[in-house]
């Protein structure tokens, strides 16, 4: 009965690779999240890949931030930015 | 500031100095219903939002997405692991958005992405928009959502290791 429930529960790497990515987006129904939760408890490479995706994810959420730092010498361009100033004191 | 966040956001440098001016003229047409309830900022920010939203929704028409393309797809072998294996980046997730190196690589790998793959991504991931409201916006099933997003980061990952993490 055992090995008939671990059978039940095993799943290929292939199968588990979108499940890892789909899991950042929606809850998973409960029998897939147990079986995802038993691959990644004994197979490295799938945890090394929901590890970069974290990794991936985080950098991504960071870019949007305003404390960003990763764009700071890039600038708009002065001509755009002498227009923007004239609508400024223009509207003044 | 406000060109940076749209660089993020847009692909094109064009458009998003488009997107900033748009945005700047609308929010000095309309100065005198700015209600002051939140700073000067919040108030220009979120109208440069709402531009950046409709620069999506205008374009979303002409986009479309083939989920039998090659792109983002994983190769497997005999045994069914990823090809190539994922290997260790040896970064510590909480500190990895302190590098402002591997955030450009990353930005410049974003902009490799297909137009829908990239927008979607942007929305989730960058903006933080819920799976429910980016499948109205561009009008698709969850289960299609899912699979962009499993594309997208698939090529960004193997972009980032062919730019960074193997390039070091």
């Amino acid at each position: 009965m055992f090995k008939g429930m671990m059978k039940a529960f095993k799943m290929s790497c292939k199968d588990v690779y979108p499940l890892i990515s789909e899991s950042r987006d929606h809850s998973l129904p409960i029998f897939s999240r147990m079986r995802l939760k038993m691959h990644l408890a004994i197979c490295g490479l799938c945890e090394i890949y929901q590890k970069q995706l974290e990794i991936l994810c985080r950098i991504a959420r960071s870019l949007g931030k305003d404390e960003s730092k990763a764009f700071e010498e890039i600038s708009l361009n002065p001509e755009i930015k002498e227009k923007l100033q004239k609508w400024i004191e223009e509207k003044k | 500031m406000m060109y940076r966040y749209t660089l993020v956001r847009v692909k094109d440098p064009e458009a998003a100095e488009e997107l900033v001016q748009s945005a700047f003229f609308a929010a000095l047409k309309s100065q005198n219903s700015f209600a002051g309830k939140s700073s000067e900022k919040t108030w220009l920010f979120g109208i440069l939002k709402h531009k950046t939203m409709d620069y999506f929704r205008s374009s979303k028409k002409n986009i479309s997405i083939d989920l039998t393309s090659e792109e983002g797809q994983i190769h497997f072998d005999a045994a069914g692991h990823m090809v190539p294996k994922p290997g260790n980046w040896h970064l510590d997730p909480e500190k990895a958005a302190e590098n402002n190196e591997l955030a450009r690589v990353l930005a410049q790998c974003l902009n490799g992405l297909p137009d829908k793959f990239h927008r979607v991504f942007v929305l989730k991931e960058i903006d933080g928009m819920s799976s429910k409201e980016i499948c109205n916006e561009f009008n698709i099933k969850p289960t299609n959502l899912w699979v962009i997003l499993h594309r997208a980061r698939n090529q960004l990952k193997l972009c980032l290791e062919s730019n960074w993490f193997n390039a070091k």
